[in-house]
């Protein structure tokens, strides 16, 4: 009974420390989100209907990701109250005290390695995979593993971001093989020479690998499934070619935000289904929420698993590798 | 009258040199500091790093034809539109001038798409065509080349080129060909040794300055480049700072420092090769007469060829785009695309509150930015021109500094240095930055202006009485009158559409239009972005002819 009595009180004073006041969240009247994700205007508008408090979304790329917040953060004006983006950049900025703890309860469904940490709660995937258009590839040639896209039919016809510098391309193609997908390292290295030989054409991220496939101009691309959703009515559908991994994305408070209960606010409704509801469905965003799919035929039965988060020297190292195989240098 | 020259160079100084050397010193300190974003700790390795690496041999090859390339093509084309429009009766001569610096006001990363979307090797709508006609196997061009992005870089410099080169050549004293003509010369022989010697000041800055600015492109060499693997410097700096989470900006401004040198290199060499600037002298005060030349029977010839030339590098992109805003997706045309056409992509930008407050945004910094820069130009000229002393030179190399960088480390800089001062995060801090990295562009054109103007004209007012104020405001400003249009239609249209400093300096409130063009070439909706670029192109020609239509109400000079 007394073990009874100190849980439950701690179950009912934890939530109290950590919960948000939406009293004071409403005055202070606004959240600055400071995101790498995109196309995530249709959250804001929700969060603001819903909640009465304002969420303002500033985009910033991954390359610019870190300079910008520590630079700001090192000279007393970071504006944002809550930061989204990959997880090994959220690891950075709490590493460097950007950020600080906060458990929302929205998250108690996630997964228990999404929420182990007390200060950043994944709570998605970026998943990739091969997209390809649908008009023009006939269903017997789909891919169907990944070694399929090493085939020399796909020489000079596949898009893909530069796996010598993009960080989640080359996380991708390293967690391929530590995840196992091929039955050995050998079989891994034979189909990054293969992926290699076919010359794909490289582009600067995920972001503008679909459009050569909706023209025509190639035929398959490493990309996300997400944009079969975004580019809609575009030709594409998604090679099942097994096992789907990406990087987990991440959501923390920082510290010493401008509107610390707003932030409180924002990270919940972020974190709740109905957001999450949204960003699947309107974004096509693999998210962690449980029973939430992105309506892409076939996604829902998909095994999809996070990777591992790759140190910055990993990630450089790994891409001179890939410079190397890619492109001979 | 010596005495004010002398307080104005300092002076100068130390306002040019405020808005340029800061974030360069930033980018310095950064490149000789250990850590990210931390300056202190003395260390070399980043250069080391930089420059030991064995693809940079390759790099700088490339980046040396790109250049250079570029600014050939550029200059050559200049040169004949701005002979045929500003020295000869060819008709429809107002529209080619707004058509050779169009341009100058499409997004780069839309115009290079656009060509990606005509001449590439798969399915590109050029090649296609040309295979059709000419029942051929293989397509004839591949814009993935080193050609490829001459072509494209060449014609989005084409305006810089065109705005130095047609003042110049408006201003040319017909007399001179004319001397030349009655000694017996032809007319080639004429434009070769008469016309083209008297603008090799115009020619050499608008070489010059295409090479400066080939040097800090990106957009070009990223989006033909780097899917063709054709890797120049800017595009080697982006993959510096792209591998891996922590940018380390201080190993590229490390690399930046070559193109930072190159460019100093390239400012004193001009600097020298126009060092007997009273040669290049041609509206003194005796005899000046602009006047044009009768094409006679090779009018509509001549007519056909600027129009076919416009139409294919120019107009052609353009049109690419507003079929693109059009659908739904990229898709090469066909009854499929021409039935999915609609304005939805139209809609749905105008009907977008950060793409409205970009428009406004964006249309008072080109305006007002412009303006500022341009009057601080016309000091900043005339130092350079008429005063030519030490500091003078050092004014041309500050001038320089900023736009010299390459856009992406530059902006970093900007960064580094605003969030020390109040103005961070605010419009202020584009407006500021804007006319610091982009003061060549004011001053060149009126450079170029200032050196043919001779300083008898100067005497005489001086002679008569006049104050330096009313010189420079009753003679010298009016001949300065198609410079000054030129150098404010430049800054006008590059802040309308600026990218790489707004991207780390625009905020919630301060966004602008190449950050929000940018935003949905990240999320590939290239329908938005082709949509929001016609925009920005209709926004930037009103104040193209807005400009222009003063210009000419100003002066009688025609310089579109």
């Amino acid at each position: 009974m007394k073990k009874f009595l100190v849980v439950a009180l701690c179950l009912a004073v934890v939530p109290c420390a950590y919960g948000a006041d939406m009293a004071k969240a409403k005055a202070e009247g606004k959240a600055n989100f400071y995101a790498n994700i995109t196309a995530v205007e249709p959250i804001m508008e929700a969060f603001k209907v819903s909640q009465g408090v304002e969420g303002i979304y500033t985009r910033i790329s991954t390359s610019k990701y870190l300079s910008t917040v520590i630079t700001e953060f090192e000279a007393g004006k970071l504006a944002a109250d809550v930061l989204q983006g990959p997880l090994p950049i959220l690891q950075t900025l709490k590493d460097n005290g950007v950020l600080v703890p906060y458990r929302s309860p929205s998250a108690a469904g996630y997964p228990d390695w999404a929420r182990a940490d007390d200060t950043i709660v994944q709570f998605g995937i970026e998943y990739v995979a091969p997209i390809y258009n649908k008009e023009l590839v006939k269903a017997a040639d789909v891919p169907k593993t990944y070694m399929d896209l090493a085939d020399p039919r796909w020489k000079d016809k596949i898009v893909m971001p530069n796996p010598s510098t993009h960080a989640t391309t080359i996380s991708w193609l390293v967690g391929l093989k530590e995840m196992k997908i091929f039955a050995s390292d050998d079989e891994w290295m034979k189909f990054v020479k293969g992926l290699a030989a076919n010359r794909p054409m490289f582009v600067a991220s995920f972001g503008p690998s679909p459009a050569p496939v909706e023209s025509g101009e190639k035929l398959i691309a490493i990309s996300m499934p997400k944009y079969i959703i975004t580019h809609a009515p575009a030709p594409l559908d998604w090679a099942r070619v097994g096992t789907i991994l990406g990087s987990p994305r991440g959501i923390a408070i920082a510290a010493r935000a401008p509107h610390p209960e707003a932030a409180k606010v924002f990270m919940d409704y972020w974190l709740s289904g109905a957001a999450m509801k949204l960003l699947a469905d309107k974004v096509g965003e693999y998210v962690l929420t449980p029973g939430v799919f992105p309506p892409i035929d076939g996604i829902s039965g998909a095994k999809v698993l996070p990777i591992r988060e790759l140190s910055d020297d990993e990630i450089k190292s790994w891409g001179e590798e890939f410079r190397k195989i890619f492109e001979g240098v | 009258m010596r005495s004010r020259k002398l307080t104005l160079t300092p002076f100068l100084i130390v306002i040019v040199g405020l808005l340029t050397v800061c974030p360069v010193l930033m980018l310095v300190l950064g490149s000789f500091s250990r850590g990210f974003g931390a300056f202190g700790q003395f260390t070399l390795e980043k250069y080391a790093a930089a420059y030991t690496d064995p693809a940079f041999a390759d790099i700088l090859v490339n980046t040396l034809i790109f250049t250079v390339g570029s600014a050939m093509v550029a200059t050559a084309l200049a040169l004949f539109l701005a002979y045929m429009n500003t020295r000869t009766d060819i008709p429809f001569k107002f529209l080619f001038g707004v058509i050779s610096i169009i341009p100058m006001m499409v997004p780069h990363i839309l115009f290079a798409v656009s060509w990606l979307l005509l001449l590439n090797p798969s399915n590109g709508i050029l090649n296609r065509l040309i295979m059709q006609l000419f029942g051929l196997e293989n397509s004839p061009f591949n814009i993935y080349t080193l050609p490829g992005m001459i072509l494209v870089e060449g014609l989005l410099d084409l305006p810089i080129a065109y705005l130095i080169i047609a003042p110049a050549m408006s201003a040319f004293d017909v007399s001179l060909e004319e001397s030349s003509k009655v000694c017996g010369a032809s007319t080639l022989k004429t434009l070769a040794r008469v016309t083209l010697p008297v603008l090799r000041p115009a020619i050499l800055a608008s070489a010059i300055l295409v090479i400066v600015r080939s040097l800090a492109s990106f957009a070009v060499p990223s989006i033909i480049g780097m899917p063709g693997r054709k890797y120049v410097l800017s595009t080697h700096i982006y993959r510096t700072i792209s591998t891996g989470f922590s940018a380390d900006y201080g190993k590229a401004a490390a690399i930046g420092m070559s193109a930072l040198a190159a460019s100093i290199v390239l400012i004193y060499l001009y600097r020298y090769l126009t060092s007997e600037s009273s040669r290049y002298v041609t509206i003194s005060s005796r005899g000046f007469k602009p006047a044009l030349i009768e094409l006679k029977g090779a009018r509509y010839p001549l007519f056909a060829i600027v129009g076919t030339l416009s139409f294919v590098l120019i107009v052609l992109p353009v049109i690419v785009l507003f079929y693109t805003s059009m659908l739904p997706y990229v898709m090469v045309p066909g009854e499929r695309a021409f039935q999915l056409m609609s304005w939805k992509n139209w809609v749905e930008v105008l009907k977008d509150p950060i793409s409205l407050l970009a428009l406004k945004n964006s249309v008072f910094l080109g305006v007002a930015g412009a303006t500022l820069g341009i009057l601080l130009s016309i000091f900043v000229s005339y130092v350079i021109v008429k005063v030519r002393t030490v500091g003078s030179g050092i004014l041309e190399s500050l001038s320089f500094l900023s736009f010299s960088f390459p856009g992406i480390v530059i902006g970093v800089g900007f960064m580094w240095f605003f969030v020390r001062t109040p103005l961070y995060a605010t419009i202020w801090a584009l407006l500021i930055g804007y006319i610091a990295t982009y003061l060549p562009y004011g001053i060149r054109p009126l450079t170029s202006a200032f050196i043919q103007i001779h300083s008898n004209l100067e005497e005489s007012s001086r002679v008569c009485g006049g104050s330096p104020w009313y010189t420079m405001r009753r003679i010298v400003i009016p001949l300065l009158i198609p410079g000054i249009i030129s150098g404010w239609i430049l800054m006008a249209t590059m802040f309308v559409r600026e990218l790489t400093l707004s991207v780390v300096l625009s905020r919630p409130g301060s966004e602008v239009l190449a950050v929000q063009i940018l935003r949905y070439a990240e999320d590939g909706l290239w329908g938005r972005l082709s949509a929001l670029g016609i925009i920005m192109i209709f926004f930037s020609s009103t104040l193209v002819i807005a400009a222009s239509l003063l210009g000419k109400k100003l002066t009688r000079m025609r310089v579109m």
